[in-house]
């Protein structure tokens, strides 16, 4: 063995100890498509579940149908990212899914679609228990809490690749963070 | 090979091998060897560390082979015949993980505490004209247990500022209830009386509200405000859908209150007399077309309700109204209209009739939220519902506004009003006022 990777190997052991995997060029740790709650339904009210859309990447984010301060920018953010793919050819599913599954049913998100100008097939408006909602954001980092009917939370999309794996974390509200996908 | 490890040990890389070395073998203690002796001695440390650290790559290898093809490398460790059984075992364990990690947040790591907090400054203040200065807001916690499927709670802690200055500690809300169905929750305990569409959607927490502030009427009893805001009792509340939009309905019977040192008061404790209050909401949320985002609705409640005075004044209050809402991602308009005609069963001069209504638009803007109100509420000091109240008197306000989100947490206000008292003390004043409010 040479030296040269004799320092390269305790470097990359260094960084690992230290807890620090992106340092050591790892991907970013986080659970799997298959890895979240199964039981969804889309606005057309059929059930779905996440590892479904396995095959290409996937964009997801979490919303509320009701919410005028946030939610708009993230969907208009996201709007702007297809019409890139879309530059580019690139073919990607977009999956919202509902903070608030008690106040907002398949209804609500196809009138939402129809609001807001998406029809796009690709963009799939996802709704579950409230118990499978909780999992989910706790199992990507989507802080919310209710204050009744109001949802406090930020700004997030996590991207899956095409095997469902989970590659990359954003804040839309932020400039370029598309450049971060 | 040895001699060349340790002529390069010599020449200038002794850091990094000796860190691997010291962290290795922490226990290594030089005696009084020579220098020979102890020369064979480290090449024989640095053959184990070399040997140690050539292990280690190899299993970084292998974690980086994992982390390339996830899930793979178990099933290709095994062989095939083994991979079904193993494959269910993981599975197993990730469920049980799962399950772990989904009731971890209610059974090991507690209740989330949440809330909202505001202060601010102006040349008055924004519940009492007689101070000016910096002011504290509040400082309103917000707690919703998870109890099971059914069982719901709701506690509000709200420390806030009186008109006075003094600070208090209140328990604006507390409700224990029960969802029969998403079509019908009852709840029992302290609530804001389900009327108009302020009360029961902007709470206390500042934050939540586009506008600096309440309309004066529609304010919490002990900030000014004119109406029976909160209720001890039993409220029944839910919607359901019918065509495109919503039915909104609400009914509730609770403590009738009673005027106490000016202030209407929801008598938490019960009242003397048991007479309660009672009241219902109806409103109709319009899901689609050209009124999509508008709510329209009606209300009405009766209370008999004393004060404090001597001989006491029991007075039946009958109020009713309607309210309209127009809520989209660029506009926030509300309307609220309440008619009283409130009838002295003390002194048994009759009914008197009053009324109070605003009207707010808003626009959300990307870079705020540009608001103006205009609000006028008319009672009759003959009626001693609001003769009582130190705040009970008929006023003219307009007002403008804008709202900044600095963060998604954090939004900073400012308001310029003017108000006309038109009864008591004919009165009129400016205000200018800015408002730092917080969610966390």
């Amino acid at each position: 063995m040479e030296f040269g990777e004799i320092r390269s190997t305790v470097v990359r052991l260094a960084l690992i100890i230290c807890g620090l995997p992106a340092c050591a060029g790892l991907a970013p740790a986080g659970p799997a498509l298959d890895q979240l709650p199964m039981r969804w339904h889309d606005e057309r009210d059929h059930a779905v579940t996440l590892a479904e859309f396995g095959g290409h990447r996937v964009l997801l984010t979490m919303a509320y149908a009701n919410c005028h301060r946030i939610c708009p920018v993230i969907i208009d953010e996201l709007k702007r990212f297809q019409d890139v793919l879309d530059a580019r050819g690139e073919v990607m599913d977009f999956v919202i899914v509902g903070y608030d599954p008690e106040h907002e049913d398949q209804t609500t998100w196809r009138q939402y679609r129809t609001r807001n100008h998406l029809p796009r097939a690709n963009w799939h408006f996802i709704s579950g228990t409230r118990d499978d909602t909780e999992r989910l954001a706790r199992q990507l980092g989507f802080d919310y809490w209710m204050y009744d009917a109001h949802v406090m939370h930020g700004s997030r999309v996590v991207l899956f690749d095409a095997r469902g794996a989970l590659v990359a974390v954003a804040d839309p509200a932020k400039r370029d963070w598309a450049a971060m996908l | 090979m040895r001699d060349v490890w340790s002529c390069r040990f010599h020449r200038g890389v002794r850091g990094i091998c000796l860190a691997a070395l010291i962290a290795a073998l922490p226990s290594v203690a030089y005696g009084a060897d020579s220098e020979v002796d102890k020369l064979a001695r480290l090449q024989h440390k640095l053959d184990q560390s070399i040997q140690m650290i050539e292990a280690l790559a190899a299993r970084v290898h292998e974690l980086e082979a994992r982390q390339t093809a996830p899930g793979l490398a178990p099933l290709a460790a095994t062989g095939p015949s083994d991979a079904g059984p193993r494959l269910e075992t993981v599975e197993q364990k990730v469920a049980q993980i799962e399950t772990s990690n989904a009731t971890r947040r209610t059974d090991d790591t507690g209740l989330p505490i949440h809330g909202f907090a505001d202060v601010g400054a102006g040349d008055h203040n924004p519940f009492n004209p007689g101070l000016k200065g910096f002011n504290v807001g509040n400082l309103d916690f917000y707690l919703t247990p998870r109890l099971g499927e059914r069982t719901l709670a709701l506690f509000e802690l709200n420390f806030e500022v009186a008109t006075n200055g003094s600070v208090g500690v209140d328990l604006e809300r507390a409700q224990i209830g029960y969802q029969f169905s998403d079509q019908a929750t009852v709840w029992l305990g302290r609530f804001h009386t389900p009327y108009g569409f302020i009360n029961t959607a902007l709470h206390h927490g500042a934050w939540i509200s586009d506008a600096l502030r309440r309309p004066k009427f529609v304010q919490f009893e002990d900030h000014g405000g004119s109406l029976p805001a909160h209720t001890v009792g039993a409220w029944l509340t839910g919607s359901d859908r019918a065509g495109s939009g919503k039915l909104l309905y609400d009914l509730y019977a609770g403590n009738g209150q009673e005027i106490v040192g000016g202030v209407v008061d929801m008598r938490n404790a019960g009242n003397t007399h048991g007479s309660p209050i009672v009241g219902g909401r109806l409103g109709y949320q319009f899901g689609s077309g050209p009124v999509d985002g508008l709510t329209l609705g009606l209300h009405s409640l009766s209370s008999r309700i004393d004060d404090d005075q001597i001989p006491v004044d029991v007075t039946r209050v009958n109020m009713y109204g309607g309210y309209a809402v127009y809520d989209t991602d660029r506009w926030e308009h509300i309307a609220e209209l309440y008619f009283f005609n409130d009838r002295d069963l003390t002194g048994g001069s009759g009914s008197r009739r009053s009324e109070a209504g605003f009207l707010q638009v808003g626009y959300r803007a990307p870079w705020g939220i540009p608001y103006a109100r205009y609000e006028r509420a008319s009672f009759k000091q003959g009626d001693q519902y609001f003769l009582q109240q130190s705040t009970g008197n008929s006023y003219y306000r307009t007002a403008i506004g804008v709202r900044f989100d600095i963060d998604l947490k954090s939004a900073l206000k400012f308001e310029l009003a003017n108000t006309r008292d038109t009864d008591r003390v004919v009165d009129e004043y400016n205000e200018a006022l800015v408002q730092y409010a917080i969610r966390f």
